[in-house]
């Protein structure tokens, strides 16, 4: 310990004396947890009698090997960049959005019957069906936000359970005889699934990178100037670390829950209009399974930053893009690579595991907000 | 002695970022994959090479252990590479979106056979068959409405396995309630054993009831929640109902898991394969299994591709119900014998199963 030797006005130093600068020094824990959780999976499969150093290179070269395996992996981060998003959003107003999953498949099947009802020119055909997409979902954030901000309900609780009934309602949608199913004359084998969308609703690919993960670069920094340089931004930030004090500001919290929970929900339904627009062409029940879920990871892994959403879609995109070549190159099974992903999420949600060891005694910088719903 | 800890930890995490950096660059083409069971010793190399003919077999999304439709396919490609001299691998798929780049990943490596095994990737493997005339392409259960020359489409007649399933439950149900755990109704052939065993239930005992539950979920889970199979047979077994058809993977399976701790009050029937010899936890119920003879077919084709006398478009495989096994001595011997008769029938088309296709 200190003792009395030392000044007052001069802690001791507690922890890594590399001055790796401001921005690093959050960006540890994750990168330490990235580190731990391909750790893990390299015992896991050597446990199987495999070489782990084979499987990951087999992973990295079946993402990035070829211009049509980084095409493959940008086409798997876009839905884990807006799934992101979303629930950093969400997360930095204090709210944690369990239901990115139903607001991507209500995007998702809205966005292919704009695509499929309308055929306007490109430039407004895109735009308008992701904002169909995109608003569709907007509607059950607004309602999960309003039940939390007037009605007390956990955001939590109805959201998982949104989840529930826009899987089944989209899958009523598209069910044979359902109001958006693709009839038998395309459909000979009567599969639940919409009609293709018009060829101009599609997003095209550029070079064979699809133009969707640039868009989705694009919203990540309008998240992140929205949050960190408007007053808006602001605010909602504000009532995230304390929404006594923001209603003591002055600040109107019933709204911006509301608020927050809409732009949340309209962030994910975009993912799932672009993944509809940009590589499915349909709404199919169970083409985007788990999407959500993936998000949360993101969120976490990106520290609710929506700069730092970015790269860790990449990397979550990148392992499961490998995953194919992994599989033909070695006997390792699928199931590692979302163990994987679940130990980076556990290290990243625990850090106090990271943390200790690393030593650090966590600081302001790696402390994280997740959410004050729990009469925090 | 915290320094040393730290540092310990540090080093450790740049050892392994720079190890994986170095793996990236320098890693060679083979694998030393003998990790589980259900993969081949050897992974198949040089496929380009003449002499070495390599199957290439990519699931739907489920697993290749699936004790039913995925395991009976891959039995019947282990044969051929026992007894036909080919090479083989698979890929599992983990999300549909995937099926392109599965079979892509195959198509880059030269192999020379690619099948492609479910009902939802017959438009990946259409398009990947038509862009690749050089290869030859085997579909499970994709029907080919019109036929590409290099693309061989294997579907079995489910409705008939479905209806002797249902008739033999008709004849053994002592409760006049017999039900079936489902996978997805999306996928057709499920929905074509379902019909069938409602009509093979009814043609044997008119005054039935026959209780079909689906799995609520898309194709992405619909065969892989055993959890879900449990708690539906549990709630038939608790309405009295006394047979139980499993037809979903490991969902079905989980159902027919759950009749066996009914043994002596309850049977149970299994799907695709025999599943007495695939999962023995249903011993105590399982009567029989209303199979799609997989394998067999699956190894004919292998060997037609190999050397050449495949033909293009539908290829229509065989049905029949499993040995009874332990339950010969169960199944009174009229029973036995309508069932006979009745398989007969239904196969030649005698007696309809009045399922629509």
């Amino acid at each position: 310990m200190t003792g009395a030797t030392t000044a007052p006005d001069t802690p001791a130093p507690s922890g890594p004396r590399i001055d790796v600068g401001r921005w690093m020094r959050p960006a540890l824990v994750p990168l330490v947890a990235i580190a731990l959780g391909l750790l893990l999976g390299a015992i896991l499969i050597l446990s199987i009698g495999e070489n782990p150093l084979d499987a990951y290179g087999a992973i990295i070269e079946g993402a990035f090997g070829s211009p049509d395996a980084v095409g493959r992996t940008l086409e798997k981060a876009t839905p884990l960049v807006f799934g992101g998003l979303a629930v950093a959003f969400a997360f930095k107003g204090g709210l944690f959005n369990i239901g990115g999953q139903g607001q991507i498949l209500i995007g998702a099947v809205f966005a292919a019957w704009a695509g499929f009802t309308f055929d306007l020119p490109t430039v407004i055909q895109i735009p308008f069906s992701l904002l169909v997409g995109g608003l569709a979902a907007s509607l059950l954030g607004a309602l999960v936000g309003w039940l939390k901000a007037v009605r007390g309900v956990h955001e939590v609780i109805s959201t998982i359970m949104l989840n529930f009934v826009a899987a089944n309602f989209t899958e009523w949608l598209v069910n044979t005889s359902g109001p958006f199913a693709d009839p038998p004359a395309t459909n000979p084998s009567n599969l639940a699934r919409t009609p293709l969308i018009n060829s101009s609703a599609e997003i095209p690919h550029i070079g064979g990178l699809p133009l969707g993960f640039f868009f989705s670069v694009v919203v990540a920094t309008v998240c992140w100037w929205l949050l960190e340089r408007t007053t808006l931004g602001f605010e909602i930030r504000t009532v995230g670390h304390n929404r006594h004090a923001a209603a003591y500001a002055g600040i109107n919290v019933v709204l911006l829950t509301i608020l927050v929970m809409t732009i949340s929900a309209f962030l994910a339904g975009l993912g799932g209009a672009v993944e509809t627009l940009g590589v499915t062409g349909r709404f199919e029940p169970g083409s985007n399974a788990f999407l959500g879920f993936a998000g949360i990871t993101i969120a976490l892994l990106a520290r609710t930053n929506p700069l730092a959403v970015v790269p860790a879609a990449l990397l979550i995109g990148a392992l499961q893009a490998g995953t194919s070549l992994m599989q033909a190159r070695t006997g390792v099974p699928p199931e590692i690579v979302d163990l994987i992903q679940a130990f980076i999420l556990f290290f990243v949600a625990a850090p106090v595991v990271v943390l200790w060891i690393i030593r650090r005694r966590g600081q302001e910088e790696e402390r994280l907000q997740l959410t004050t719903g729990w009469g925090g | 002695m915290r320094r040393s800890l730290k540092r310990m930890a540090l080093g450790l995490s740049a050892v392994a970022v720079v190890g994986f950096t170095v793996a990236a660059c320098g890693s060679s083409g083979s694998g030393s994959g003998s990790g589980s069971t259900a993969t081949t010793a050897q992974k198949p190399t040089n496929c380009a090479a003449p002499e070495n003919y390599c199957v290439g077999f990519v699931t739907d999304v489920g697993k290749i252990d699936d004790k039913s439709f995925n395991q009976s396919a891959w039995e019947g490609v282990k044969k051929a590479v026992a007894e036909q001299g080919v090479q083989a691998d698979y890929i599992e798929t983990v999300s549909q979106k995937d099926y392109a780049t599965n079979i892509k990943t195959f198509l880059d490596q030269k192999y020379d056979l690619i099948i492609t095994w479910g009902f939802l990737m017959g438009e990946a493997t259409t398009k990947a068959a038509k862009a690749n005339p050089k290869t030859t392409f085997i579909g499970g259960d994709q029907f080919q409405a019109t036929t590409v020359p290099n693309l061989t489409g294997i579907t079995f007649p489910e409705a008939k396995a479905g209806f002797l399933a249902g008739a033999l439950a008709g004849y053994m149900t002592k409760s006049n309630k017999v039900g079936a755990v489902l996978g997805t109704n999306t996928v057709p052939p499920v929905v074509q054993f379902k019909e069938g065993y409602e009509a093979g239930a009814k043609y044997a005992n008119p005054n039935i009831s026959v209780k079909s539950t689906y799995h609520p979920g898309g194709a992405d889970v619909a065969f892989t929640d055993p959890a879900f199979g449990a708690d539906t047979a549990k709630q038939m077994l608790d309405q009295g109902i006394d047979v139980i058809f499993g037809a979903g993977g490991k969902t079905g399976n989980g159902a027919l898991a759950e009749t066996a701790k009914k043994a002596g009050a309850a049977l149970c029937i299994g799907v695709d394969s025999d599943q007495w010899l695939t999962v023995p936890e249903a011993h105590p119920c399982l009567m029989t299994s209303a199979m799609k003879l997989i394998t067999p077919g699956v190894q004919k084709l292998i060997a037609q591709a190999k050397d050449g006398t495949i033909k293009a478009g539908g290829f229509s495989g065989d049905v029949g119900l499993a040995p009874f096994h332990d339950f010969e001595s169960v199944i009174p011997a009229d029973v036995q014998q309508k069932i006979t008769d009745l398989t007969a029938k239904v196969l030649s088309g005698e007696v309809p199963t009045g399922v629509k296709q």
